[in-house]
């Protein structure tokens, strides 16, 4: 992992002072509101419905034990002794005092972390593949030009006030699991014919009220290339991005207006200005940050197939544990090592994402005992530890069991990608982790889930699209009409390769109805579905109708039956 | 009165007097005595009247860009300008409106402004270390500003992470190249 050098941490100690002075002024009232507020966000912090929240960056989603440590600190310290991991890989706290801010980024700063960029109009914390380095179908280890990248945006000084949030996302493996397409700019990574690193690039790809899947319109650019080819988007979009409307104002209602040929001609009459200038990316500042992300000390083990280790389990963990590793354990770049995801996905008890400091701590213990200190976090929210040795999976499924983070359900329906919702968020038209927890307690069946196999589960609590829902195989979206929290349901949505928008299927529903729906739409799957076809190939052959048929079908005979109960105690 | 905050490329942090007039966008009239900042579209409209070469001439002419002026569709105009203009300015509407940081970079870097770039409009105190990064190096603070708190704002980073017009990146030694 990428440490800090003292440039690096002189940077956050000095980001730390700054928004002292900054909150001392707004405390002192010689800073209103109206122009604080921009400030607070560029360093992560919202005004939320109870009190100020807090959002961290992890950078690309990779972060150490410590830093786990200082996260139940501040758990514990200045919060409700909680965290959330959100979707775009940071991890963020609901209940904190401003007057206290400056002081938990001095704590912060003390592992080498800070809130910089975690919101705001500017360019965002990058993400990128939590299999990073380990994963089986890489092609490059994305990571060295994810921290290149992290340190080129950091406090850019053109590109702080954007006519809106700038999100990027790099890849670099034969799968992308960072939806990529989902972006403002997107960057896949891989080696030209000559073997030298290039890059493909996308622009105006993302969700919230306009979803739209980006469109290339670079390809085989250096790597050395990646900081002019991007200041030459940024300077397009933040000359003529749009300012008059926050809802028409994202980099990819431009590249629509434009058109992508206009679009992509301003962007390289831009970068013939910037193409191997003194912004490129140079060898040594290769070389100087990717020594961290060389291979840690890996021992030479034997592979060890599931069937072998099952074996070791006792009779009646046998089950549990096959389940556990055919969902929770990812195939490895090296012999005799795997990949496991801790799932803080458990069944209706806390909001996706949320873990307490008693977890976190025993979470970096487990990440010292069996992953050389490290852990990642997923834009699904769940963790990671990335370097287990096969031979110790069961031990580590028996801690992990006891912290309660060992349910078999990564990928499962279960699995629900939420945001907070209207909880928490001052945004939200409606609440999110109720009707996560409903349809977790109604899918409560282990046997069942796994019959249903691979699905995608995505809830929004407002358009703004935090929860993802527009790429869910079911996309669950909050919309408020006449002061009442209704939900819309999309299908057909995808991450990945195959990227794809779901459609609204009709007119929303109550919450109260949502486990109905959604058991609706599992069972027309059930029964439509061939042999070993998944969720989403189902409903790309079958299309939308059986699916919609059956949900309002089952409402109008909901309704019916209300309303002769009602007459009946008239 | 001091209460222009100049930090030169290559100078000290000082306050100086402001002796330049503001003519505003509207305005057809151009005051014959004293120094005028005059809106670039009155330039471009006017580029041919006799007072306004003679103004130029003597060095009482400075322009001022609006956040909504195209610069490389007038690049031509631009560059002529620049030969005799003395001071350039580019206003920011509403401090939130980064459309003035690329504009700076864009004189400054591709069309070789070296003299006074001055940031005008809504100008505050938290803004002004950005500026200073992009190319300005003079700043009209919004009046109700602390001078004092906004002279401490230049020096609270010891580094940077990407090159700008002061100085290059920390992390390859910092030597403007």
């Amino acid at each position: 992992m990428y440490l800090y050098n003292p440039i690096d941490q002189r940077i956050v100690d000095d980001r730390v002072k700054q928004f002292k002075g900054q909150v001392e002024r707004r405390l002192l009232g010689s800073l209103p509101e109206e122009e604080f507020k921009p400030l607070r966000l560029q360093n992560g912090l919202y005004l939320q419905r109870h009190a100020y929240m807090l959002r961290i960056a992890i950078p690309y989603g990779l972060f150490n034990s410590q830093q786990m440590n200082m996260f139940a600190h501040i758990a514990d310290k200045y919060d409700r002794g909680y965290g959330h991991f959100t979707t775009r890989q940071n991890i963020q706290f609901n209940w904190l005092k401003l007057e206290e801010s400056p002081e938990i980024l001095a704590d912060l700063a003390s592992v080498q972390m800070h809130a910089i960029q975690t919101s705001g109009n500017c360019v965002r914390n990058i993400t990128s593949d939590p299999f990073a380095g380990v994963a089986a179908d890489e092609i490059v280890d994305p990571r060295p030009v994810c921290e290149l990248l992290r340190q080129w945006s950091t406090l850019h000084p053109e590109f702080a006030f954007l006519p809106r949030k700038f999100k990027i996302a790099v890849s670099a493996s034969k799968e992308d699991r960072a939806i990529v397409a989902a972006h403002d700019l997107g960057v896949f990574l891989r080696h030209n014919s000559q073997g030298k690193l290039v890059a493909d690039i996308l622009v105006g790809g993302g969700m919230g009220r306009t979803p739209i899947i980006g469109t290339v319109i670079q390809k085989d650019l250096p790597w050395q290339e990646l900081p002019n080819y991007i200041s030459a988007v940024l300077r397009v979009y933040n000359l003529h991005g749009r300012r008059d409307n926050i809802y028409k104002a994202r980099i990819k209602i431009l590249f629509k207006a434009l058109g992508a040929e206009e679009f992509t001609r301003q962007v390289n009459e831009e970068y013939q200005y910037w193409q191997g200038g003194d912004q490129t990316f140079t060898q040594s500042e290769w070389d100087r940050v990717a020594q961290y992300f060389s291979k840690p000390k890996y021992k030479q083990l034997p592979s060890i197939s599931k069937n072998e280790l099952v074996q070791l389990a006792n009779e009646e963990d046998k089950k549990s544990f096959t389940r556990w590793l055919e969902r929770n354990t990812k195939e490895h770049q090296i012999s005799g090592y795997s990949s496991v995801l801790l799932s803080l996905k458990p069944h209706g008890t806390v909001a996706p994402g949320d873990i307490d400091s008693s977890q976190m701590r025993k979470i970096a213990d487990l990440a010292n005992q069996f992953s050389f200190g490290l852990i990642r976090s997923t834009h699904e929210q769940n963790l990671v530890l990335a370097d287990v040795e096969q031979s110790r999976l069961l031990e580590l499924w028996q801690e992990a069991k006891s912290l309660g983070l060992a349910l078999p359900n990564i990928g499962l329906l279960t699995d629900i990608i939420a945001c907070p919702g209207g909880d928490f968020c001052s945004l939200a038209n409606a609440k999110s982790i109720p009707i996560a927890n409903d349809i977790q307690k109604r899918f409560d069946d282990l046997d069942y889930l796994f019959d249903i196999g691979d699905i995608t589960l995505n809830i929004s609590g407002c358009i703004n699209s935090c929860g993802h829902h527009h790429v869910g195989n079911i996309g669950i979206l909050g919309v408020d009409k006449d002061g009442q929290e209704w939900y819309q349901v999309t299908l057909g949505g995808e991450q990945g390769l195959n990227a794809a928008i779901g459609k609204v299927i009709g007119p929303s529903f109550y919450a109260s109805d949502m486990p109905d729906v959604i058991s609706d739409l599992i069972d027309v799957y059930i029964q439509l579905r061939e042999p070993d076809e998944s969720f989403i190939d189902a409903y790309r052959r079958s299309g939308v109708e059986p699916f919609k048929t059956r949900v309002y079908a089952n409402i109008a005979k909901k309704e019916e039956a209300s309303s002769v109960e009602v007459n009946a105690h008239a | 009165m001091l209460n222009i905050i100049r930090y030169p490329l290559d100078g000290e942090l000082q306050l100086i007097e402001d002796d330049w007039q503001l003519i505003a966008k509207d305005s057809t009239h151009l005051p014959l005595n004293g120094r005028c900042l005059v809106p670039f579209s009155y330039w471009a409209e006017n580029i041919n009247h006799h007072d306004l070469q003679k103004k130029a001439l003597s060095g009482e002419l400075g322009v001022w860009f609006s956040s909504d002026d195209d610069l490389p569709l007038h690049k031509e105009t631009i560059l002529f300008g620049l030969k005799v203009w003395t001071v350039v300015a580019v206003d920011f509407p509403i401090f939130r409106d980064g459309r003035g940081f690329s504009m700076a970079a864009i004189l400054r870097d591709r069309y070789g402004w070296n003299g006074q770039l001055r940031a005008i409009g809504d100008v505050l105190i938290d803004q002004l270390l950005q500026m200073s990064k992009v190319g300005f190096d003079e700043f009209v603070l919004r009046q109700d500003q602390s001078v004092a708190v906004a002279l401490d704002q230049f020096q609270i980073y010891s580094h940077r992470l990407q090159n700008d017009w002061r100085s290059n990146r920390a992390q390859l030694g910092g030597v403007k190249s």
